[in-house]
């Protein structure tokens, strides 16, 4: 195997700098565009085409991780416990309603596909999960972010972005852990105690937090951020815990100083490069013919849990108060899914079997493929639904059927 | 006029003024400091997108909307209240200004106005907490900071009017 060099790393930009230019001029949301192009640069269509390709490597993969840990870093950064417990029962009562139709449905499908426990827990996790990056955007694109619906939908995914980190750190254990009991229970200890003195330390290390940033200077500030997030994230990888999990706590402890804005401001780009890097190699492990042979399961899945999104995202609409008809844009708002399923699909992949290390990525990068685009379509197409569903009758049929 | 303000995870903060017809401004601010200006008709409307402004750019209108680039009552200066009753005041030193060519210190503003001059604006030259030898020529630009009143009479003593 040739090992990753500059030249496919050089690549690797121009494919998802194209893929960008082309969401641009298209209006479609950039992710799935870098898994595209991920995949088209992949040995598995470039190769057979006779096409200089991009293997995956070693380095890649981890330059893709350094991709998770930054997405996570940032969520634990615009995550506030303040901000949580301040709304917290409407986005409570919205998010449950959300995790317990959506989560319990892809358990549902996986064990119907023959899968076992944890992978059906996997699949729970990629259809439950809603994309923060491609909503937020649309809401804004689509002016949604100054009428009354994007409160619910931004309360919702704050919801879910705890909950991510939650189920990370627990399927992280499950499918690392191995397959006896007290293995699992072993590994999952280990998780929770490592996770839990890190929260202590986030929660009261504000302090440190503080003092660590506090320089004038754009450059170290950026390599000190970076020197405390990745070898505390590499150390929770090498005792087998998510260091996407790890990332996110020590977001949300650097999220209580003063200089929230000024990491967002100085990472941002960063971010985004390894992020793209993420996608696009998430792509590069991706055959497009076992995306075909999962075609069958994945059409039942996405028929089945769009609407579930939909009602779910309306009843939470409702929780907050709103008129039905905002209600159903709180549902048609919470389709896309994203980054987080592709996360979760990473996770898999470090499994064993085939079902982990193959099924559930090509499954997880063709429902992301569908669900972005569908998310992204019915957001668009929203005023046309309304008039369909509230034409047939009054709102609480809608509600009821 | 009631402001409403409530938090975008991920985005910024949203504020909604009632302008008193029923409808509402609103006003978005993302993180990254763009402002979006929205009118909503009436509660259930759809907001409509008047104009989005960068960072920058928002301030400035903000200062002019908050009339401290121009009050209908005084022109040729430019003020910015820091709150109560102070104010930074820009005083262009012109040509027949009977202070140009004296020092602070000579012309001793403090003690005859009241307002403190903190910054000379030379061309590209600034100078920070000038000291008394510092000399005022024409075509300085002079920031003072004191109560109202004081910047008035620092004004007038400036330009001579």
């Amino acid at each position: 195997m040739v090992e990753f060099s500059l030249l496919e790393l050089g690549e690797l930009f121009v494919v998802v700098a194209i893929a960008g230019a082309v969401g641009a001029r298209l209006g479609l949301s950039v992710i799935p565009l870098y898994v595209v192009g991920g995949t088209l640069a992949s040995p598995f269509v470039a190769g057979r085409l006779g096409m200089p390709y991009v293997e995956t490597g070693e380095a890649l993969t981890l330059l893709a991780e350094l991709g998770i840990v930054l997405l996570l870093f940032f969520l634990g950064l615009e995550f506030s416990l303040d901000r949580l417990l301040a709304a917290r029962t409407n986005i409570t009562r919205s998010g449950l309603i959300d995790i317990s139709i959506n989560l319990p449905i892809g358990v549902v499908i996986g064990l119907a596909l023959g899968w076992s426990l944890v992978e059906a827990l996997l699949l729970g996790g990629i259809v439950y999960i809603s994309s923060s990056a491609i909503i937020t955007k649309s809401l804004i694109d689509l002016g949604w972010i100054a009428n009354a619906e994007s409160e619910p939908i931004l309360g919702t995914l704050v919801f879910e972005d705890l909950v991510i980190a939650v189920y990370l750190a627990v399927v992280t254990s499950l499918v690392i852990g191995g397959d006896g009991i007290g293995q699992v229970a072993q590994s999952l200890a280990v998780a929770f105690g490592f996770l839990g003195a890190l929260l202590v330390a986030v929660q009261y290390g504000t302090r440190f937090f503080t003092d660590v940033l506090d320089v004038d200077a754009p450059e170290p500030f950026v390599l000190r951020t970076l020197g405390v997030l990745v070898p505390i994230a590499g150390f929770a990888l090498s005792l087998g815990v998510s260091e996407a999990v790890a990332a996110f706590f020590i977001g949300m402890g650097f999220s209580t100083t003063e200089h929230r804005e000024r990491i967002e401001r100085r990472l941002l780009g960063i971010r985004d490069v390894f992020a793209a890097v993420f996608f696009f190699w998430i792509g590069v492990n991706t055959d497009p013919r076992l995306v075909v042979a999962v075609a069958v399961p994945l059409a039942i899945t996405v028929v089945v849990t769009t609407p579930t999104k939909i009602v779910s995202g309306y009843y939470g609409g409702r929780v907050y108060d709103l008129p039905p008809k905002r209600s159903l844009r709180v549902g048609l708002g919470m389709v896309s899914r994203g980054e987080f399923s592709l996360v979760i699909a990473a996770l898999a992949a470090g499994g064993t079997g085939r079902v982990m290390t193959e099924i559930i990525p090509a499954f997880a990068v063709g429902y992301v493929l569908v669900m972005s685009t569908l998310g992204t379509v019915l957001m668009g197409e929203s005023d046309r639904l309304e008039r369909l569903v509230f034409s047939q009758g009054t709102a609480e049929q809608v509600a009821d059927g | 006029m009631t402001v409403y303000e409530s938090d975008l995870p991920g985005v910024g903060k949203k504020h909604e003024i009632e302008l008193g017809d029923g409808s509402r401004l609103v006003v978005v601010t993302h993180n990254t400091g763009k402002r979006e200006v929205f009118r909503r008709p009436d509660a259930e409307a759809d907001s409509e997108k008047l104009f989005e402004l960068p960072d920058q750019l928002a301030r400035q209108v903000g200062t002019i909307l908050e009339g401290a680039y121009f009050q209908p009552v005084r022109t040729g200066d430019i003020e910015t209240l820091l709150g109560g009753d102070t104010l930074i005041e820009w005083v262009d030193v012109p040509d027949d200004s009977p202070l140009a060519g004296t020092t602070l210190g000579d012309a001793d503003l403090r003690q005859e106005t009241g307002a403190n001059v903190i910054v000379v604006q030379r061309g590209d030259v600034t100078i920070t907490n000038p000291g008394g030898d510092t000399e005022i020529r024409a075509g300085d630009t002079l920031l003072a900071v004191g109560p109202r009143d004081a910047c008035r009479t620092f004004q007038s003593l400036v330009t001579d009017e």
